[in-house]
Formats: structure tokens, sequence, C-alpha cells
């Protein structure tokens, strides 16, 4: 009679092809479709993209030509000390972006939906999380290409390219983790952007980004001495250049030092993201 | 098939701080039954189907789906229940047609037949016109269909639609019913909240009226009419000479009360088609002229405003976030 009639032994029982998947294979799937889900709209709403295209390259063109000619550190060109900084703070703006659209699509009636659907709901929040990894990671290529273009040199060798590659991986994991967690805790994206401006923002600037945390003040440089943005621009510089900053444990170890802040970050996060996530927002 | 109910509820109560949204609600809605959950806006429906659909917590009281507890069940709960929500569950971003497969997919279908099953639904629901539009840019009408579709890629063991005609035009209203109607020859579990109790009267085999989160009065439409108090019969003089004629000549004989301004007498009609007999004779008796004479049942706005002392508000239709209709709108 109907497609009604023609889909009855489906009913009751949620799922008929997926009901001999094991879990770990639905969640894979369900994440997989979730995340395409994400991707699709990025094209559609393309102004999304702005924080993680254009962003970057401004602060790019106004460190390398404007603020730049009165920056000097010493022992080595200020574009190859800049970039390792543009890709520190555009990893740490990822935790904004992610926050930011995380806290809109959790206003969004379609999460209700996937809640309310037999799927896992860490398939959403993981879906949520590689949707936004992949912008990041847009973002991240953007900005090493327009480094190469304008002049950048880093010294990498093959094995710290691997090294780089793993770091850089991790280190935009656990970002978009704890951006996912702060947009589900903030009320509203606008709330996230307050945030963002008020505490990552500061501490991106901090972080040995553009200027070296050797000649800062006595307060803000023991901020940026256990900031763990200094972490991953001290690794990225370490890695590409061979200098290492001095000052505290993490900035002597760089790269242990993120990969740890990374797995802190991620045994901290996605637990609470989950949790958060299964308790209640709004009526 | 066991006589388990497929929706129970006991002293279901949610509080969001101070405000107490649903207080003790006891529900009981069995199986290829319709129920609705009608009263106004804030009355706590949205909450309540909201706690059965897994979405909120219980602060105390139980609620079992297909008998399985939805706070230590919820995977099973969320198995058999599907919830329309009074705000459309899409991905604006993505077309109706992608919804549509996306929804299909996370149910377990394959890649092939999650396309079968879409192009059934886009048939069923009439949204092919508007298949490849994205779903930020539908009316509100055109996107309350493809909602509906969504919810009913399985047939559920209960379907729940929160306020499903809640700012549509009377023809996408018209479409909607008539889809809730064919749901429920299917043998569907229907629960469903609405504020219009004209609604309420036109699908529902039994009428839970809530208001302020509890529940003031249940039983089928006619029962709730019949709480407010007997029939009547109205009579409606042709002029403002005939109602004077017409008032003196009635007061002598029935228990009567009167409305000037609407030239009707109303006469209490316990007896019902009995007492329609008796007005209409003496009224032609006297040769008065009268417009209309016609036994009449209290609607349920009457029960409303008995039952809970005040209107039941009938503005929710400004909500901004719906489009006007298109014209081009077409009954399924």
């Amino acid at each position: 009679m109907s497609a009604i009639a023609g889909a009855a032994p489906g009913r009751g029982t949620g799922r008929r092809a997926g009901a001999g998947a094991g879990p770990p294979v639905r969640f894979i799937r369900d994440t997989a479709l979730l995340t395409a889900r994400s991707l699709r709209a990025i094209p559609r709403v393309p102004e999304r993209l702005l924080d993680v295209t254009i962003q970057p390259i401004v602060f790019i063109l106004l460190f390398l030509y404007v603020f730049g000619s009165a920056i000097h550190v010493p022992g080595v060109s200020y574009k190859d000390y800049l970039f390792p900084g543009i890709i520190g703070q555009s990893l740490a703006f990822g935790i904004i972006g992610a926050g930011v659209a995380t806290s809109h699509d959790m206003t969004e009636g379609v999460i209700d939906r996937f809640r309310s659907m037999p799927i896992s709901r860490l398939s959403i929040i993981s879906a949520q999380v590689m949707g936004q990894f992949c912008e990041q990671l847009l973002g991240l290529t953007i900005v090493v290409v327009f480094g190469l273009i304008l002049g950048w040199n880093p010294h990498l060798t093959a094995p710290h390219a691997i090294e780089l590659v793993a770091l850089m991986v991790l280190g935009m994991f656990a970002f978009t983790w704890m951006g996912v967690l702060l947009g589900m805790l903030v009320r509203s994206p606008d709330a996230m952007q307050g945030v963002g401006f008020i505490v990552i923002f500061p501490l991106a600037f901090l972080a040995g980004t553009f200027v070296p945390i050797a000649g800062m003040d006595t307060v803000p440089r023991a901020i940026a001495q256990w900031d763990p943005i200094s972490a991953l621009v001290g690794s990225v510089r370490g890695l590409t250049e061979g200098v290492h900053s001095s000052g505290s444990w993490q900035l002597v170890h760089p790269e242990l030092a993120m990969a740890l802040w990374c797995l802190v970050i991620v045994a901290v996060c996605v637990p609470l993201a989950l949790r958060r996530f299964n308790r209640t927002l709004a009526g | 098939m066991s006589q388990m109910p497929a929706i129970e509820t006991e002293g279901l109560t949610k509080r969001f701080g101070q405000f107490t949204a649903v207080e003790d609600l006891d529900l009981r809605v069995d199986t290829g039954m319709v129920l609705s959950l009608l009263g106004p806006n804030g009355a706590g429906k949205t909450t309540t189907v909201r706690m059965l659909a897994t979405l909120l917590r219980p602060d105390a009281g139980c609620a079992r789906v297909g008998g399985h507890d939805v706070v230590h069940h919820a995977a099973q709960v969320r198995r058999l229940i599907s919830l329309t929500g009074q705000f459309a569950a899409l991905d604006p971003h993505l077309t109706a047609r992608e919804n549509l497969v996306l929804m299909a997919r996370l149910r377990g279908r394959g890649r092939r037949e999650a396309l079968d099953v879409t192009e059934g639904l886009i048939e069923r629901f009439a949204v092919g016109e508007f298949r490849n539009r994205l779903v930020k840019n539908l009316s509100g009408g055109e996107r309350r269909r493809v909602d509906l579709a969504a919810g009913l890629i399985d047939i559920p063991h209960v379907l729940v639609l929160d306020e499903p005609t809640t700012g549509l035009d009377p023809r996408s209203r018209q479409v909607v019913w008539s889809t809730i109607r064919s749901l429920v020859d299917d043998g569907v579990t229907l629960l469903l909240t609405t504020q219009y109790l004209e609604e309420a009267d036109a699908l529902a085999d039994r009428v839970v009226l809530i208001d302020r989160g509890r529940e003031v009065a249940a039983g089928t439409p006619a029962q709730l009419k019949t709480q407010v108090g007997a029939q009547r019969v109205d009579v409606i003089a042709a002029d403002a000479g005939e109602f004077e004629r017409l008032r003196v000549l009635l007061r002598g004989r029935f228990d009567i009360s009167e409305s000037a301004e609407q030239r009707t007498v109303s006469v209490a009609a316990p007896e019902e088609a009995e007492n329609l007999a008796q007005v209409a004779a003496v009224v032609a008796q006297a040769g008065i002229g009268v417009d209309e004479i016609a036994l009449r049942r209290p609607t349920l706005d009457d029960a409303f405003l008995a039952l809970t002392g005040h209107v039941a508000h009938e503005d929710p239709r400004g909500n901004s976030w719906i489009d006007e209709p298109k014209p081009t709108e077409v009954a399924a």
C-alpha cells in the first residue's frame, strides 16, 4: 500500500541492516556518517572557514611586514622565527573555533534527533571533533603553504618531519576536544567567543609566538614558561630551526611536554564532554 | 502481544531550578492508542515528551516505553520511540533528501537501501518538489513534512509528535492530520501534544489535559466535554424583536441562559434530542422567526476554561522562525 506499510518489517526493531554489526563497527560507521554531514556543510557556509583561512594570513602579514621590523630575535631570521609561532597560534585558536561551532551545533534541533536515535552518543561527539579537526587541518595547510610561498625555510630532516606531523595531529586532536568540551559548557557561541578572547587569545600571544619569552616581564614570563601553547610553539620551532629556548622544563623539552599536555587534555576532556553531552541541556 | 502499555509514567516530575515544569504526572498509553497531551504554552508538554524520548532525565517518578525504563534502559527506549519535535530536527545545511538519506543510514540502512527508503518517504510526504533544496530555505510546512518523514524511516513502536501543527497554515495542517490518521490506521501508538483543542478532539482516543505541569483532567474527548456540564439547545433568533419574544416564550418553560448580543437563547438539554424536539415544537407553534435551532455539546475550549479557570492561550502561531507558507504547497 504505502511506503510505510512496505517498511513494516522494521517496526520496533530500530535497525535492520546494521543489526548484525558489532558496536565498534557501528560506532565507526556512525562517526563517519556524521563527520560527512559536518564536512558537507562547509562549502555551503564558507564564512565558517574564515577563522582558519583568512585570519592566520592576516596575522602573518601583520607580523611579517608591520610589527616584525621592530622585533629582533638573535640567531634566526624573523620569518623563520614567526612561522612556528603562527602555527602554534592557529592550533590554539582552533580551540575557539571548535568551541563556537559546537555551542552553535548544540542549539540545533538535529542534535536532539541524533540523541534520541539508537546510535552511540560518543559517535555524535566524535563526529563533531572529526569535522572540526578537518577544518583545522585545512587551516594549518594554508598557513604552511602560504609560509613556504613567502619564503619560510624550515630546516627539516625526515625523522623531524615525521615527529612534527605526529605532534601536530596529536595537538589538533587534543585542542579540538578541548574546544568541543568548552563549546558544550558555555551557554552560547557568543560566550565561547568571550572565553576565547579572555583566556585563549592572551595565552596564544604569551607563548613565545611572536616575541621571545626571555624578554618578557616577570609575571607574563612565568605564565609563558608553563603555558601549554609555549610547548607547542617551542616544539615546532625546535624541530624546524633546531633552536630550543630555556627557562622551564617544558621549554627545554617542548616535544615531550607537548605530547604530555595532549594526553592530559584528551584524558580529561573526552570523558567530561561525553558526560556533559549525556546530561541534558535545555528543556 | 502482552498487555504492557506502550507508554507508562508514574509520578513523573521535572524541575528546572525553582520552576517545576512537570509534576507528579501519571500517563498510560496502550499499544495502538492515540493519547493527546493537551495544554497551553508552558504547560509541560514538551518537557514530558523529552523525558520519554530520553533527552531529559526525570527528577522523580519513572517513565517506561514498551516496558523499558527511560533512564536505565535508554538504549532500548531509543529503538522503540521516534520523536518529532516542535522545532524541525533536521540539518539546515543539508537538502531535504540528504537529511532523509543520512537518517536512514544512521538507522542501519545500507547506501542502496537508504536511497530506496528515502524515495518512498519523498513520495509519501510529497517532498518531491523541494527534495533538493537546503532545509534552511524551506517553509515551515515543508520543513515539518521532511521532519515527519525523517521520524518514520522505521515505523516506530511509539511515535511522539510534539505540537505537530503549531505554526502551520491550515492546508499543511490537513496534510499532517491525514498522515497521522494513516499512521494510526497502521497501528502505531501515538502520543500527540497540542495546544489546539480541536486537534485533540479530532485525532485522540484519550486526552490528558495538563496545565502548569499537572494533570487537570483526563478522559475521552466526549467525557471531557460532558465533565463541563450538560448539552444545550441553542436557538438563534432572526432579529432583536424576535429575540425578545423568544426569551419570554422559553423562559417560562425551560431552564435557560441567554445572550442578547448573539440573539441566542440556550436551553439546558439533559435529554439531548428529546429536548431539541420539544424546543423546536414550542418555537414553531409560537411562530417565532429563528435562524437556527441546534443541539450543542460543550467544546474542549469550554472544558479547558471550566477545568483550569483560565482560557487556553491561542497565540502560538506568531513564532517568528516559521516562514510564511508558499502558495505552491500541495496537499499529499
